[in-house]
């Protein structure tokens, strides 16, 4: 076990490289030059070309990209922000909590919405029950999220007056935006428990239990849930990563700072450190993220456990 | 068993009400607006010293010289004071702030400022000529705001209150440039240049109190601020990037005061609590043709598509009418500009007339309208105009860094957007001669006779004279319809109507020492 957490972490490494180099070219490839988005239209050309040239921007790509690789590895300095000339480090760690916040509420309450309802769907497959919950979560998965949030914007802060409109650091303020990010991503956990979970039911092995006389609850909960589950974690386990990488609508319509404005905002001002920073720091997080529910499959399915067990190779 | 099954749906759902309910209730009072907001919407605004401000980006930097954006700007000029105050407008004259009397030179080769000897920095320290020596040098260096101090080439401090600022050359629009120059303290920026930027201590009506990254500026009156301590004791500049949660926001209360759009408008009419504001600007939206390309190097093509817009139609249907109608690149509040000058009004006849004399047989394929992606709107109600008047173009709209590129490197036939020339109206030389080529000049105009006006404005020290100069070349600009300039949007704030603003100053660099609350 600890030999495939070991091994699956040195993976980490060329996948981080392969990352930045993406990144770093995407982003040298674009059109504009961080002096003159800047500076605008009406600056002289060697006032841009001096601020290019206090950038390093002057320099070849290749040269640009091994500084940069060099001073992450070597210093574990992210650079500093064109735009402010401030560490990286600080812009991320100033909207990273936010986004973290966001996601674990969104997301739990979301697991817990998305998979107990499908469970009860499947389980009420065909009455009307079922039906409701189906046709409510197509709904759900189905409006766009600045919509959604403007609604419950309009309805909480302006009609009833009880929540902020806008802003962070307060949870009063995280409710609005967690419910916007929630229910799209609680639908979409609602279909695939419902649909994993009716293919469970279908399986042999659960006829063979209700055979031997078990309990409807322990055939759900003990066999089907567990083989179930196997998608739906996966599912969540990559959600998790990818809403780590910011709710841009969420974080837009409600003026939140996380790392989705971040993010956005630093590519249009090709703010290469900033860009670059923000997304070795989510490819890092989103990698463990990853194999955190590698190693959860282990708990839920014994077979899985086997195999790492056995340092990845098949037994012959 | 079914029972069992409901109680869980109900489990749930009363599990994720209580969650809200129960985070919601520990947080009370410390609403997301921060600083007393809420429960004092709309005009009852009895006893209330605070104000939130809403701007649509954060600030990266409160750099007293390298700083680029209009929010930074606006936020600096609360922290900082400058050495006199002038509205852009040209009509004003200069008011007194840390200096309280100037002299310029016989051969306008020196500028000599006396300061008022109790101003102090947030700090305590008395602000001596040494700061604005120090000032100034930074500005000097600056590849950010230098462009304020074009022409100056050295700062004598003979006292602790004079300062006297040496030109290369005679240059008028030196005194609004030096005008706009926030005066930092020497001492603070020797002790932590990393303070000097993350703590800023200027000697202005506020002084800065924290920062959240991408969401929030605060400030606070100073109580030593030299013309008394302003009215409104707390300021919070909150980000909020979307224009319908601003509305929403103004509406709750949530903030006091807003920049916004004029789509926005129609969301707040109706609302007493709010009041909508429209404040003249020198910016200016226009159709810019590549002057080196075919047909747009014949002066008798440009007046014909000068001729072709309707700036009425383009008002209407992009700005909900929000700018006032203009074909003339100065402004009519502007220093230099004349009823006089030629106008462009919408006259279709005209411009067939004039196509007509210039060889053109329509339909004609005029080629490209190059746009970024926020002034597709106006490219399309162009594009409707030019083909009244049988000239055919195609729309291509860029991101807009590539559309930028493009634009600056003269590989487009014609375009249209909204440019700021702010400052003196020397500044307009960005848009007419030959070194601005590449930068600003997007006609891409080059002209011996307009080269030499614009010098000689630039060192012509009488106001007439100066008047007479810039009068010679808006004349020339319209006749040869450099460009087909259509309107100078206005600047749009919301406020609460329990806020008394007093005057706002042309170019919308607002003062909040002004505001008080009714």
């Amino acid at each position: 076990m600890y030999k495939y957490v070991a091994k699956r972490l040195l993976y980490m490494i060329p996948v981080l490289l392969g990352v930045a180099f993406l990144v770093f070219t995407i982003l040298s490839l674009t059109p504009g030059d961080p002096g003159s988005i800047i500076l605008g239209i009406t600056a002289k050309p060697e006032d841009i070309a001096a601020l290019n040239a206090e950038f390093g921007y002057d320099k070849p790509f290749f040269i640009r990209f091994f500084n940069y690789i060099g001073d992450v590895v070597l210093h574990f300095d992210l650079g500093n922000s064109y735009q402010s000339r401030q560490p990286v480090i600080h812009d991320i760690m100033a909207r990273f909590p936010n986004t973290f916040l966001l996601t674990l509420i969104s997301m739990s309450a979301a697991s817990v919405i998305g998979i107990s309802l499908g469970i009860l769907s499947a389980v009420r497959q065909y009455t009307a029950l079922d039906q409701t919950l189906v046709v409510v979560a197509l709904i759900f998965a189905s409006i766009p999220g600045f919509w959604l949030g403007l609604m419950l914007m309009l309805l909480f802060s302006m009609k009833l007056g009880i929540l902020p409109s806008y802003g962070a650091g307060s949870l009063k303020a995280l409710i609005l935006p967690s419910i916007t990010v929630c229910m799209t991503s609680a639908a979409g956990l609602l279909r695939l428990t419902r649909s994993a979970m009716l293919e469970t039911v279908r399986q042999e092995y659960i006829r063979t239990a209700r055979a031997k006389g078990a309990s409807q609850k322990r055939i759900i909960w003990k066999h089907a849930l567990r083989n179930a589950l196997l998608p739906v974690v996966t599912t969540l386990g990559t959600s998790f990563g990818a809403s780590l990488g910011g709710a841009i609508i969420a974080e837009t319509v409600f003026a939140m700072p996380g790392m989705g404005t971040l993010i956005t905002t630093a590519i249009r001002q090709k703010d290469i450190p900033v860009v670059m920073g923000a997304t070795l720091f989510l490819a890092v997080l989103f990698s463990l993220i990853i194999l955190i529910v590698d190693v959860l499959y282990a708990f839920i399915d014994p077979r899985i456990k086997a195999k790492y067990q056995n340092g990845g190779k098949r037994r012959e | 068993m079914k029972k069992k099954t409901v109680m869980l749906l109900a489990a749930v759902l009363a599990a994720a009400l209580v969650g809200c309910g129960g985070s919601g209730g520990q947080s009370q009072g410390q609403s997301g607006g921060g600083s007393g907001t809420g429960e004092d919407a709309g005009a009852d605004s009895a006893g209330k010293d605070s104000i939130t401000i809403a701007t649509d980006v954060d600030v990266d930097t409160l750099h007293p010289s390298d700083f680029s954006t209009t929010v930074e700007h606006t936020i600096l000029s609360q922290i900082y004071d400058p050495l006199m105050f002038m509205n852009p407008d040209g009509a004003h004259d200069p008011e007194p702030r840390i200096a309280e009397d100037y002299e310029i030179s016989e051969d306008g080769m020196d500028y000599t400022f006396k300061l008022r000897d109790d101003v102090t920095f947030h700090d305590g320290m008395a602000l001596t000529s040494a700061d604005v020596k120090f000032s100034l040098e930074l500005y000097m260096a600056s590849e950010y705001q230098g462009a304020q101090v074009i022409g100056l080439e050295s700062v004598e401090t003979p006292d602790d209150t004079t300062v006297i600022c040496h030109l290369d050359a005679p240059y008028s629009p030196f005194l609004l440039g030096v005008c706009q120059v926030s005066i930092a303290s020497k001492a603070y920026y020797e002790k932590s240049e990393d303070d000097f930027v993350n703590q800023p201590v200027g000697s202005g009506p506020y002084k800065y109190v924290g920062r959240e990254k991408g969401s929030k500026v605060t400030l606070e009156a100073y109580d030593g601020y030299y013309r008394g301590e302003a009215a409104i004791k707390n300021v919070t500049f909150e980000v909020i990037p979307d224009q319908s949660t601003t509305a929403v926001a103004l509406k709750t209360g949530e903030i006091d005061f807003a920049t916004i759009e004029s789509s926005t408008i129609a969301q707040l009419s109706g609302d007493d609590a709010i009041q909508v504001e429209e404040v003249g600007n020198s910016g200016f939206t226009y159709v810019s043709m590549n002057t080196e390309k075919a047909p747009f190097d014949d002066v008798k093509v440009r007046q014909a598509i000068n001729y072709a817009v309707n700036r009425e139609n383009v008002v209407a249907v992009c700005y909900d009418d929000e700018a006032e109608v203009n074909s003339n690149i100065c402004s009519k509040d502007r220093f230099g500009y004349s009823e006089d000058q030629p106008q462009y009004t919408y006259d279709p006849e005209q411009a067939k007339k004039l196509l007509k004399e210039a060889g053109i047989t329509t339909p004609y394929d005029l080629g490209t309208i190059l746009v970024a992606e926020k002034y597709s709107n106006i490219a399309t109600v162009i594009q409707n105009d030019l083909k009244a008047v049988g000239l055919d173009v195609t729309i291509d709209v860029k991101e807009f860094n590539a559309y930028i590129d493009d634009l600056t490197s003269g590989n487009y036939d014609i375009t249209a957007l909204e440019m700021t020339l702010d400052g003196d109206s020397q500044q307009l030389e960005m848009a007419f001669t030959t070194d601005y080529i590449g930068t600003a000049n997007n006609a891409r105009y080059s002209d011996e006779e307009m080269d030499s006006l614009f010098s000689q404005a630039r060192t012509e020290a009488d106001t007439d004279a100066r008047a007479e100069i810039f009068d010679q070349i808006l004349t020339k600009a319209q006749d040869e319809a450099i460009y087909a300039v259509l309107c100078n949007p206005l600047t749009l704030y919301a406020h609460n109507s329990g806020l008394d603003c007093q005057e706002f100053p042309y170019e919308g660099i607002y003062s909040i020492y002004n505001f008080s609350w009714k």
